[in-house]
């Protein structure tokens, strides 16, 4: 009887515990948002000028902080085009580890808030590549190719990129993406649709 | 060995009846945020009801429990499930959300219904009212397509 008791106990305390771990980081998000939320809270307007599929004027700034971002990107989008999920899933994690570690001391004010929002939907993004089919993985890079280019409008970057253009993505209405390559590799339908698409900027 | 078949028993029913007291957390509010997408959108009142039976539970800080939520485990699985289902799209806070994860969440409500991800099987396997019928998929997906070009005009 002794010892069911301190099972009990035991048992009781191993859900208490989860629980306490799953309020605190309950807490953590929360308030990181709010954080979020009151930095931009004066800049909604601002906002307003980022358009879909805007197209990027040549940074005379070139940045190398955006690298490690650029290259993430770069491993989905040429995992897509390979119709390999995993290789996919493994530069989702590999971006998400370049926002983590991105220095945001380097940005104005201005900057930090359109940052901030970009950050925000393009992690979300990121962490679906990384767990899910390939179907949805392709889903989520349509929405992280915007962020991304957005992202290099805002910060610049020091490689040659090109913004290329599918007409068939996005249910028909098309989508952008940007690639290393000056040859067209199409990640939205990888192997289906391979040459699908046109150059439509070159980037430095 | 009847005897150790017993205890473990009588262990398991001790310990059923000790976790009832562990303290549940309730997703209920009686009012909708000021945030809910019914005061931010203009949303027709059959889609509205479809958002509500279909979407809400999980999706929202307005959660209608069953009978069994009473229950340890129950409970606590119930509520680490609506808290994720939340962080992905919470129909209480859409107000909030910046116009470039609005317009991403937006599209996501439409693919997971092509893709019949959402409503779950898990849930409406209890929840029948919640299935979508075609009809109701494509209003849902109408209504949804005409707010995201407006977005993004």
């Amino acid at each position: 009887m002794k010892k069911s008791i301190y099972v009990l106990v035991v048992i009781a305390l191993t859900f208490t515990a989860c629980k306490n771990e799953q309020k605190t980081k309950d807490h953590n998000e929360s308030e990181s948002t709010e954080m979020h939320g009151n930095s931009d809270g004066h800049h909604d307007n601002d906002k307003e000028h980022v358009e879909e599929n805007r197209s990027i004027e040549t940074s005379s700034d070139k940045n190398s902080a955006t690298s490690a971002m650029v290259d993430g990107y770069l491993e989905i989008k040429n995992g897509l085009v390979s119709d390999d999920k995993s290789a996919a899933a493994k530069g989702g994690k590999n971006l998400l580890n370049a926002f983590a570690s991105f220095d945001m001391g380097s940005l104005t004010k201005e900057q930090h808030s359109e940052y901030m929002e970009i950050i925000e939907n393009a992690t979300e993004q990121a962490e679906h590549i990384v767990k899910s089919p390939i179907d949805h993985q392709r889903e989520h890079f349509e929405v992280l190719s915007n962020d991304m280019n957005d992202l290099i409008a805002l910060l610049g970057t020091e490689k040659t990129l090109y913004q290329d253009f599918c007409p068939m993505a996005n249910n028909g209405k098309g989508a952008i993406w940007l690639s290393e390559t000056k040859e067209i590799k199409n990640p939205f339908y990888g192997s289906k649709m391979m040459k699908c698409g046109k150059m439509q900027k070159q980037i430095n | 060995m009847k005897k150790y078949l017993k205890r473990i028993i009588i262990v398991l029913i001790i310990a059923f009846i000790g976790i009832q007291f562990i303290p549940r957390t309730y997703n209920l509010r009686d009012t909708f945020s000021e945030n809910d997408i019914s005061k931010t959108f203009d949303v027709p009142e059959n889609i509205q009801l479809i958002f509500e039976t279909s979407c809400y539970d999980c999706h929202s800080n307005n959660t209608e429990y069953p009978w069994y939520n009473k229950i340890q485990p129950v409970s606590y699985f119930m509520e680490d499930h609506i808290t994720e289902g939340k962080e992905e799209l919470n129909f209480s806070e859409i107000g909030s959300y910046s116009k470039r994860r609005l317009k991403s969440k937006l599209k996501s409500i439409i693919s997971q219904i092509d893709d019949e991800e959402m409503p779950m099987f898990s849930y409406t396997i209890i929840h029948r009212d919640a299935i979508l019928s075609e009809e109701e998929k494509e209003q849902i997906k109408d209504w949804v397509s005409e707010n995201l070009n407006l977005l993004s005009k």
